[in-house]
């Protein structure tokens, strides 16, 4: 059980980071939204912490994705309301309830 | 700088005389209050041994009785005003010397683990020792756990168990016995030894207290045959003040003025802060340090926040533990370290090669492990940071402080905008939900906490976030690496009896609840009003998303079987648990109960009481369901087939 914890404890660290951005000076002061798909924001973001691994499996709606990307906020992700809708957007798309679901026993 | 410093020390300046000196040399006020917070266990060391010599205190005395009543002797001597413990018999004759030292007391704990907990939490919040003490090996097991954080952690804790086998009869694999019982903490700890006589008991337990107490800290161990305890003996009892030498170390000073260059000719350096600050009380130095050149600052994981959140170069925690996963800035250059220990939990260095590091801790063995290191600079970060800003005062001219003024200005960009895009959090769909989210539960309490609350978080999964934890006279953080659960709830009984002038709020998953609630009963007797908070997901939901993420569409999502995440089925109720330990307690679902709840809280802490709020909180990652499966295996059934 401690071991287990331990590990547990190396993973929180990654967990913190869930979806960091990856964002500079110019873009801070000019957010970025409308011109990039939501596509491009997630590759952009995500992967600064991930694989997609963390949320290959994951089916969920519109409003559900984006409270996931809210929550990455409480980790250090600074993204804008307008970024998160974006990729909110395309996660449901290509995540949403109707992709091969999961099947729950 | 040090003139100054020396007769402050001496007694021949004065509190003011010595900030007036210091603000003449150029120091802000604050950081000069700073250098003052930290002189200030230097002049009570000082003092300490001036009372001493004024009340007869003998630095060395000789002392005739039982084992016991020389292991009390010395700890008295050693500064120890509490003793953690749980109920051994071969330790009553300790039991019996402490009746008439009452400056000594004995806190009874109900499990070895929050007990060791509490006494870890006590330290690290008083920074005074302390020792923790359990029955023979058994006992010892129990508080193993909280001894491994506490050696992760670099805490000065000490710990005492006897040998159940008595010394005419040891090594027949008798009832508690285990060979070379001191071996077993040995991984653990920085000294562990068995004493080999009863003459020998105060000698031992001088060593363990000096090796906890020299830099880099650490536990320690001691333990003796627990016949050694009962037998008479004639010792010496020796003062704190005449054996610990409580080193304090200078960087050399060849390599600060290395480091000073370095620093100047850095376009985008980086400050990493890390628990030796909190430790030295340099924070202030810190962010003179940081002010001189505009470095923007960050920390990867440690037990308290060393840097003010609130200040404009303050860029955030570094969320997946190496410097490149800031963030901003992108284009560092260099990196310094001060008192951070750099824990490594992936392959990559933590500052990746290409990037000059300058390296500022007393912990000497994790420096340059895994970083290749441009500047060492071994040394107390206090001191260290006093050389270092001296240094630079002397090698700055106007152009760097020019360069460092536009720095702060380009940080503050960055940290003004990311503040105000955070404030979106509130935004998230789910904010009003019932069951609560997680982050809403945070925020809540950070609505309600004191200006000075201490937050004991050890909510692993939870995102600590909207407190603006300032170490220097604001909120404070007090958080773990070590990883072996189940410390939270004793840690902040420890650090309420610390600071019962403060606010001391617990964050705990019911995980890590579950792990150790014991020390809910040291708070009801012992009238430690410490709040605290359990985020019940009914789940072990980090480790679930992890354990998915590991084996992503693999047969547990698949079929919906996550045999290791749910705690459901029936629901526990921490508020129960809590009632049982005599510490009152409700259940809420949304945030008006959650606030109403707070109210109470603070009302029942006002009175000198403990309060727990089980705060139902939704499960969130892949594959959760309302009623999640749970496995087929039903005591009642295999009955039923026996019987038939």
């Amino acid at each position: 059980m401690c071991l287990f914890f331990k590990i547990k404890q190396f993973f929180i660290l990654i967990m913190l980071g869930f979806l960091s951005v990856n964002i500079n000076a110019q873009n801070i002061s000019e957010p970025l939204g409308g011109s990039e798909s939501g596509k491009e924001l997630v590759l952009q973001k995500c992967v600064q912490c991930h694989t997609d691994s963390i949320w290959r499996d994951h089916r969920q709606d519109t409003r559900a994705w984006e409270a996931t990307l809210y929550r990455m906020m409480g980790r250090g992700a600074i993204w804008t309301q307008e970024e998160i809708k974006s990729m909110s957007g395309f996660l449901a798309d290509n995540f949403g309830n109707q992709s091969a679901k999961l099947k729950n026993k | 700088m040090r003139d100054v410093v020396t007769r402050y020390l001496t007694n021949t300046i004065s509190r003011r005389g010595f900030l007036d000196n210091l603000k003449l040399a150029g120091m802000t006020v604050t950081a000069a209050e700073g250098v003052l917070s930290s002189l200030s266990v230097a002049a009570q060391n000082t003092t300490s041994s001036s009372n001493s010599a004024a009340t007869e205190v003998p630095a060395v005395k000789t002392f005739q009785g039982s084992g016991g009543a020389c292991f009390a002797e010395q700890l008295i001597a050693c500064g120890v005003k509490y003793v953690f413990g749980n109920s051994a018999s071969e330790d009553a004759q300790f039991y019996d010397a402490l009746v008439d030292r009452p400056q000594l007391n004995y806190i009874l704990t109900p499990h070895e683990g929050p007990g060791a907990a509490m006494a870890a939490g006590y330290i690290k919040a008083s920074q005074e020792p302390a020792v923790v003490m359990q029955a023979g090996a058994v006992g010892l097991m129990n508080a193993m756990g909280q001894v491994f954080n506490a050696y992760k952690e670099q805490t000065p804790l000490v710990i005492y168990s006897y040998r159940t086998d008595q010394s005419k009869r040891a090594g027949r694999d008798g009832f508690e016995e285990i060979a070379n019982q001191e071996q077993v903490l040995q991984p653990l700890t920085k000294y562990s030894w068995m004493a080999r006589g009863p003459s020998m008991i105060a000698e031992t337990t001088r060593h363990a207290f000096k090796s906890a107490w020299t830099p880099p800290h650490g536990p320690a161990y001691l333990t003796w045959h627990s016949d050694y305890t009962d037998e008479k003996t004639r010792t010496e009892i020796i003062q704190q003040t005449h054996f610990d030498t409580r080193m304090r170390v200078r960087p050399n000073p060849i390599e600060i003025e290395r480091a000073a260059r370095m620093l100047l000719e850095a376009k985008m350096p980086v400050l990493i802060v890390g628990d030796e600050i909190y430790k030295a009380k340099a924070v202030a130095k810190a962010v003179k340090l940081a002010e001189m050149l505009g470095m923007p600052v960050t920390q990867m994981r440690q037990m308290w926040v060393n840097f003010p959140e609130a200040h404009p170069l303050w860029v955030g925690n570094a969320p997946a533990g190496t410097l490149a996963s800031i963030t901003w800035p992108k284009n560092f250059d260099l990196a310094i370290n001060i008192g951070n220990k750099m824990q490594h939990n992936g392959i990559q260095p933590i500052v990746s090669r290409n990037v000059k590091f300058i390296d500022m801790r007393i912990d000497y063995q994790n420096m340059g492990k895994v970083m290749s290191t441009d500047v060492p600079l071994v040394g107390d970060v206090a001191l260290g940071l006093d050389d270092l800003i001296v240094a630079l005062e002397q090698l700055m001219n106007s152009k760097s402080k020019e360069i460092a003024i536009q720095r702060t200005l380009e940080v503050k960009k960055y940290t003004d905008r990311a503040r105000q895009i955070f404030t979106g959090i509130v935004n998230n769909p789910e904010w009003n939900n019932s069951p609560l989210i997680a982050d809403r539960v945070t925020w809540e309490v950070a609505q309600f906490a004191d200006k000075d609350a201490i937050i004991v978080h050890e909510a692993g999964s939870v995102a600590m976030h909207s407190f603006n934890f300032n170490p220097v006279g604001g909120r404070e953080l007090f958080f773990y690496y070590g990883g072996h659960l189940g410390s939270g709830v004793g840690t902040s009984a420890g650090v309420k009896l610390a600071r019962p002038q403060q606010q001391v709020i617990c964050l705990v998953g019911d995980g890590s609840f579950l792990f150790g609630p014991h020390a809910l009963w040291n708070m009801a007797r012992l009238e430690l009003p410490v709040i605290t908070i359990v985020y019940n997901n009914h789940a072990y939901g980090g480790p679930h998303n992890r354990a998915i993420a590991n084996v992503p569409s693999g047969r547990m999502v698949e079929t919906g079987q996550f045999v290791a995440s749910y705690l459901g089925n029936p629901d526990m109720n921490m508020a129960h648990i809590a009632n049982g330990f005599g510490v009152k307690a409700e259940v809420v679902s949304n945030a008006q109960e959650l606030k109403q709840a707070l109210s109470r809280a603070k009302l029942a802490t006002m009175d000198g009481k403990p309060y727990l709020i089980d705060v139902q909180v939704v499960r969130r990652g892949v594959g959760w369901t309302d009623h999640p499966w749970t496995p087929n295996i039903k005591g009642s059934k295999q009955k039923a087939k026996k019987t038939l």
